[in-house]
């Protein structure tokens, strides 16, 4: 027998949340559970919406049963009650009538754009329990509870930062235990340290890749005790983690070359983030006129071994490095392509202001050598332009692009940028 | 004992006292094939040479074939990663298989590279944007060993290096305007140049050019505005 969690709300109503529960035999249940307590004229309503729910419990025309509405069919089973049954505003109830709209289904079928610019956020959200959209939950799902260890002393107060952390060096040990067993991995740890005047001092320690190894932990409260003023001695520690992650992609493959050296490779890259920020990335690219704006680096949080590509059959394991055998067909060619050199944009991190000297060609001008870093380079074939125009109206940009080919070979992108008077710029060149 | 059998005795001997001092040539350590037969050709003993540093001066399609030496040890289930010391690749062209590290200035850029070899996790390193000198290569050498990683450093300065690869972009191939002026590279031949002690070696690569999407205005008097905001009233 399970027991739903159960909600006691106004006008009589009580909610039950058959989340996991057969809602059908559920609300039949309550009902028979509850008519015995001197209610006689008790409805009930099961839907895999809140809303739907309702209006099958208070619409119900036959005591002591319940309805139940299968799942999908939600919207077409408002759909035929009278916009009252959603209980809107008394002013939306009055606009809507004149407006003509008297069900919920000629509601529903109205689009959203008219609906926000006509009746305004109320609206949208009568709009949204018509076609059993709406996303409230009255029950929320439930906070776990994360692992914490502490520790207490009366006797005496510390203040040896080694003291403490031999304290606290036996908590992380506690707490990582409980993680592993838990298959979790901690991202973030709180330090709470009770003091002698009856204080408390709370510092938080994050970890850059979520970890359920002791000496880690340890190691960041080391580094977190070093810059810690705590005003007063110690008579009390607790360790409580404040976020988790699952132990994703820990399957590996023991023919995979790089399965030995995952963990080394992940202490090294967990060192590395540390010390260094996010500095193992990946890019996130958007369709910006601008190739210099077009990309974000985002921290590349792959444990090492998706990072290495199986080459036997899509055996490399993780849910996120994709293996070249289990990429898709187009992206399979494309794995293939990237193991053949191609000459790729190198980009400034700012363009650079360079000298130009141009020539005519038809009815604009080409640059034909430039001297950059105190250095005049040659040039020998020149495409282009490329005019790119575009930007916000308040921050407008125009520029002219020409790939040239230097006489030594290289092939470098300059432009002229209009908005920035008519400077000449390089902007990377292809390697 | 003949001249040349004591010569032949002292080598053995130095190559037994002092593995490291013999020349890549020589040895008979691992190494690491870039994928690409002409250029492993090339290379002594077919590959880059693991646990030792390589040079490449910059440019001359020297990123192209590393990038793409990088994605065939992937391929082969092998780690690679490129340090970007001087953050100049574009997130546009950059594709994911090698880890891609970049760091903020130079000093974190060597830390991330003698990390990264310490691991030993990782068969290929290139170390780009950044030229290590003096003790900074030695160190760097010494962590490649540990590690058995092969080193590529992105650098003029060849001072440990036991193998030394310089390159040249040769000629491209273009289209043309309607006018016959040209358009647009879309290949281009590279010739490779491999040292080392006892060893000189090229090869001549082509490879395509890859461009960027460009959003074009056809006329300098219209602007692109797909996208923007609408001017503010």
């Amino acid at each position: 027998m399970a027991a739903p969690r159960v909600h006691v709300a106004e006008f009589g109503r009580v909610w039950a949340d058959a989340r996991g529960l057969h809602g059908a035999t559920l609300a039949e249940e309550l009902v028979r559970i509850v008519t015995p307590w001197g209610f006689d004229d008790v409805r009930a309503g099961a839907a895999s919406t809140w809303v739907a729910a309702q209006l099958a419990a208070t619409q119900s025309r036959v005591p002591g049963v319940a309805i139940t509405v299968p799942p999908g069919e939600d919207r077409r089973y408002i759909a035929p009650f009278p916009i009252a049954a959603l209980e809107p505003p008394p002013d939306l109830a009055l606009l809507l009538a004149g407006l003509g709209i008297e069900k919920c289904g000629a509601l529903a079928d109205l689009d959203a754009e008219s609906i926000e610019v006509r009746l305004g956020l109320e609206g949208v959200r009568l709009w949204e329990r018509a076609r059993a959209e709406e996303r409230r939950w009255l029950f929320r799902a439930p906070v776990r509870d994360l692992p914490s260890a502490s520790l207490e002393w009366v006797e005496y107060g510390l203040k040896d930062p080694e003291r403490l952390l031999f304290v606290i060096n036996s908590l992380a040990g506690t707490l990582c235990r409980a993680l592993s067993s838990r298959g979790e991995r901690a991202r973030e740890v709180s330090i709470i340290f009770s003091l002698g005047n009856r204080s408390q001092r709370t510092h938080l320690l994050r970890s850059s890749r979520p970890s359920a190894e002791q000496k880690r932990w340890v190691r960041l409260a080391r580094e977190a005790l070093d810059s810690i003023t705590l005003p007063d001695a110690v008579s009390g520690v607790s360790l409580r983690v404040e976020s988790v992650t699952g132990n994703d992609g820990a399957q590996g493959d023991l023919f995979d070359r790089g399965f030995a050296s995952a963990p080394a490779v992940e202490d090294a890259l967990t060192q590395l983030t540390d010390d260094q920020g996010d500095v193992v990335v990946r890019p996130r690219n958007s369709e910006h006129p601008l190739i210099e704006a077009r990309t974000t680096w985002q921290a590349d949080e792959r444990m090492p071994r998706t990072i290495v590509a199986g080459s036997r059959g899509g055996i490399s394991a993780g849910p996120v490095g994709p293996s070249v055998a289990a990429l898709p067909r187009d992206d399979n060619e494309k794995a293939a392509d990237v193991s053949i050199p191609q000459l790729r944009l190198q980009l400034l991190p700012t363009p650079r202001v360079v000298t130009v000297a141009t020539e005519e060609r038809r009815d604009h001008q080409i640059p034909i050598r430039y001297m950059d870093q105190n250095e005049w380079h040659e040039l020998v074939d020149v495409a282009g332009p490329d005019r790119v125009r575009g930007g916000e109206w308040n921050a407008p940009y125009a520029r002219d692009y020409f790939r040239c080919v230097r006489d030594d070979g290289t092939m470098v992108w300059l432009f002229r940028g209009e908005s920035q008077g008519t400077d000449w710029f390089l902007q990377g060149w292809w390697d | 004992m003949s001249k040349s059998a004591s010569i032949a005795a002292l080598r053995e001997l130095i190559e037994q006292r002092f593995p490291d001092a013999t020349p890549t040539t020589q040895r008979l350590s691992e190494h690491l094939a870039t994928g690409m037969e002409a250029l492993d050709r090339a290379l002594p003993h077919g590959g880059f040479p693991r646990g030792q540093l390589s040079v490449w001066a910059p440019q001359g399609g020297c990123t192209a074939i590393l990038r793409a030496a990088c994605h065939a040890t992937v391929a082969r289930g092998e780690r690679a990663a490129w340090i970007d010391g001087d953050s100049t690749v574009a997130g546009a062209f950059w594709t994911e298989g090698p880890l891609l590290v970049r760091p903020t200035s130079r000093l974190h850029a060597l830390r991330a590279t003698e990390e990264l070899l310490r691991s030993g996790g990782f068969a290929l390193l290139v170390l780009a944007g950044t030229h290590p000198e003096g003790t900074e290569s030695v160190r760097l050498t010494r962590a490649a060993r540990e590690g058995g990683t092969a080193l590529v450093s992105i650098t003029t300065s060849a001072s440990v290096a036991s193998l030394r690869l310089t390159s040249r972009l040769l000629d491209y191939r273009w289209r043309h305007t309607p006018f016959g002026e040209p358009a647009l590279a879309h290949q281009v031949t590279a010739r490779v140049q491999a040292r080392a002690v006892g060893w000189s070696a090229h090869a001549d690569l082509s490879f395509p050019v890859t461009h960027h999407e460009l959003r074009l205005s056809l006329d300098t008097a219209l602007v692109d505005r797909r996208g923007s905001p609408r001017r503010p009233h």
